[in-house]
């Protein structure tokens, strides 16, 4: 997941922004009450990232992507128990972000250059072209497979990790790429 | 010839090799996993023949529809399979098409029945 990166940035962004979005429900709430479903609910959000996200599509995508788990939690820790119900917040829009700026932000696992020549190699008849826009089209076809590849080794892995005992080392292996192939390939 | 396009290949592969070993790399600092060079060497196979059967894909879909040219609607194609992505690509494509600000080519994806019916037993093509 993606908790090690940036520690450094805490207090200030991955903090603030949910305070405009939310307030007016959140005050209305106990701030007791709250604050004890905050603090029992706590270790759930980690491990389950992705599923909250749905209620808040009001968050607009922020490039304080970073803001970890780690993160999230130690504030957490430190804030008096009325501003937790803000920490909610945070922690639901979290995953969004991500996802979105996933595709967008990241440089593409394979340069334009080198795709235009494995393409044009392959191409049976040298006299095939290929428009511009269908070449970036395939551009993100591919960044989509290949960090899907990742993705679901990095499932597997976990997955194996589990049953072996949880001891499994975080080293993706060629046989985590041979379990998703099959189906890897059905899908695209 | 053949040796000359062999050895292109190999290096092509090289190349595709030395480049998802640093996209690997790079996510893996952000993400918390790491990669075994055998995954990233599997993995370089996988999309270098993921690669070369949508080149030909993209090549048969192209002469179906009569053109010599691939465009955006052949490459809708290769995802007909999965609707998500489609969904995916398409948003990528009117993204495009709205940053250029033109229709390129008026109609839109998807349709195409007689195309998709030529796409028929390529799946397996090569491997």
């Amino acid at each position: 997941m993606p908790p090690k990166a940036a520690p450094p940035r805490r207090k200030g962004p991955a903090f603030n922004p949910p305070r405009p979005v939310k307030p007016p429900t959140s005050t209305t709430a106990p701030a007791a009450g709250r604050a004890s479903n905050a603090a029992a609910s706590r270790p759930a959000p980690a491990p389950a990232p992705a599923k909250p996200s749905a209620a808040r599509s009001s968050f607009q995508p922020t490039t304080t992507i970073i803001s970890s788990d780690d993160e999230q939690e130690d504030e957490f820790d430190d804030l008096p128990s009325d501003i937790d119900a803000l920490m909610e917040d945070a922690i639901d829009d979290k995953p969004r972000p991500q996802r979105a700026a996933a595709l967008v932000t990241a440089t593409p696992p394979i340069p334009p250059p080198l795709l235009v020549r494995l393409l044009h190699h392959n191409f049976e008849d040298e006299n095939t072209q290929i428009q511009k826009g269908a070449m970036k089209l395939f551009e993100s076809y591919m960044t989509i497979f290949v960090r899907e590849a990742i993705a679901r080794a990095k499932d597997e892995r976990e997955k194996t990790g589990r049953d072996v005992g949880g001891a499994a080392s975080r080293f993706l292996q060629v046989e985590d790429l041979e379990k998703l192939a099959p189906e890897l390939l059905l899908d695209f | 010839m053949s040796s000359t396009d062999e050895s292109t290949e190999d290096r092509l592969k090289s190349a595709l090799w030395y480049t998802i070993g640093h996209f690997v790399d790079t996510s893996s600092t952000t993400e918390s996993f790491n990669a075994t060079p055998q995954f990233i060497g599997a993995l370089t196979e996988l999309v270098y023949t993921h690669i070369q059967n949508s080149a030909r894909d993209l090549e048969l879909f192209s002469k179906h529809a009569g053109r010599k040219v691939v465009t955006a609607d052949d490459v809708m194609l290769l995802t007909r399979r999965n609707e998500a992505l489609e969904g995916i690509l398409k948003a990528e494509l009117d993204r495009m098409r709205a940053e250029e600000g033109r229709g390129e080519e008026g109609p839109k994806k998807r349709g195409r029945p007689a195309a998709a019916a030529g796409a028929k037993g390529k799946g397996k093509g090569k491997k």
